[in-house]
């Protein structure tokens, strides 16, 4: 619901990077949604698509990496990739479990030239 | 030629920086914070009147109240004896670190016991949003449905309490209590479930109970930091 306010949070780090590299020109920018990021996907990769449009560098792509919830589980150990909401552990059957990756929103990295 | 430049940043660390400083803050003056989320309308306001009438004179006590637009809430919490910082997010669908800084400015927290902040009512948005609290509070009610938890899962896995309000309705609702405990143990299997109602009073003791304890508990923590 506030992916406009992401785009623009991300185009701020990018810029920042990019002010960095003063003559460099940004080619693309990967980032990483989490499945429990509370981001949608689609709606940051629009959002952010009108922010580059007008901006210095209006023809850097948006290379967007989807990561799936994975949880650790405290009684057993096991790591596991949540399907859906079905947070039960494979292993022991155990519900206390610690999500371990797919909860952040990242800037992963940008090409330049 | 082309070139990768790794950052691995998290995009929210400009928030997540503020939280700690609100955090700190809070810390500092011994104040226990507890955040309240949900979906419109299952009771936050009616929740924190209740608890400023039962803890008047024990606790000092005051909220900060979120709201997308008017004080409506704001003075609902006055008029209960809930002195009350309003924030107008304008359509922002969460409350910001930024927003509940620039609240506390001006507040004296040295000469509070719990600080409550009433997140905008949605379940999605505020769940991603640290704003320096000790405790997470999710208000959840029986004609909403049993299914919140599964539906609504970052929100009831972040929190560190549930409360079920208008249990007085279950009657006039299909609501199953049985699958509601199933479905928040399925996320998370310690998480207290308070279930009570705001309009009959049943059950609310226990949520008194439950704030007195926890800060107790982060008072201590505080005390010997």
């Amino acid at each position: 619901m506030h992916e406009v306010a992401l785009a623009q949070a991300i185009w701020r780090q990018v810029v920042c990077e990019m002010e960095r590299r003063a003559g460099r020109r940004l080619l693309a920018v990967d980032l990483v949604v989490g499945a429990w990021s509370g981001a949608d996907p689609e709606s940051l990769e629009f959002a952010l698509g009108l922010v580059i449009a007008d901006s210095r560098w209006p023809d850097a792509r948006v290379r967007l990496r989807r990561e799936p919830l994975a949880l650790v589980c405290r009684a057993c150990g096991r790591e596991f990739e949540a399907r859906d909401v079905d947070l039960v552990c494979p292993g022991c059957g155990g519900l206390d479990v610690d999500p371990v990756r797919g909860r952040e929103l990242r800037l992963e990295s940008l090409e330049i030239e | 030629m082309a070139q990768r430049i790794r950052l691995a940043k998290r995009v929210v660390a400009e928030s997540d920086r503020l939280a700690k400083a609100l955090s700190d803050r809070f810390n500092r003056a011994g104040v226990f914070v507890a955040n309240l989320m949900s979906s419109p309308g299952a009771g936050k306001t009616t929740l924190l009147e209740e608890t400023a009438r039962r803890l008047q004179g024990e606790l000092r006590l005051a909220a900060i109240e979120g709201d997308l637009a008017t004080d409506r809430d704001a003075r609902r919490l006055r008029a209960a004896g809930l002195p009350c910082r309003q924030i107008n997010t304008g359509g922002g669908c969460h409350l910001s670190a930024r927003q509940v800084l620039d609240a506390v400015r001006d507040l004296d927290l040295g000469a509070l016991d719990v600080l409550f902040i009433e997140n905008v009512g949605n379940l999605v948005c505020p769940a991603e949003f640290d704003l320096g609290e000790h405790r997470r509070v999710v208000v959840s009610s029986t004609p909403e449905g049993d299914d919140k938890p599964v539906k609504y899962p970052i929100a009831f896995h972040h929190a560190d309490c549930v409360v079920l309000n208008k249990i007085d309705l279950l009657a006039a609702t299909d609501f199953s209590l049985e699958a509601y405990r199933r479905f928040v143990r399925g996320l998370r299997p310690r998480l207290p479930i308070l279930e009570l109602s705001c309009r009959t009073g049943e059950g609310v003791e226990a949520w008194i109970d439950w704030v007195r304890v926890q800060r107790r508990a982060v008072a201590g923590k505080t005390a010997s930091a």
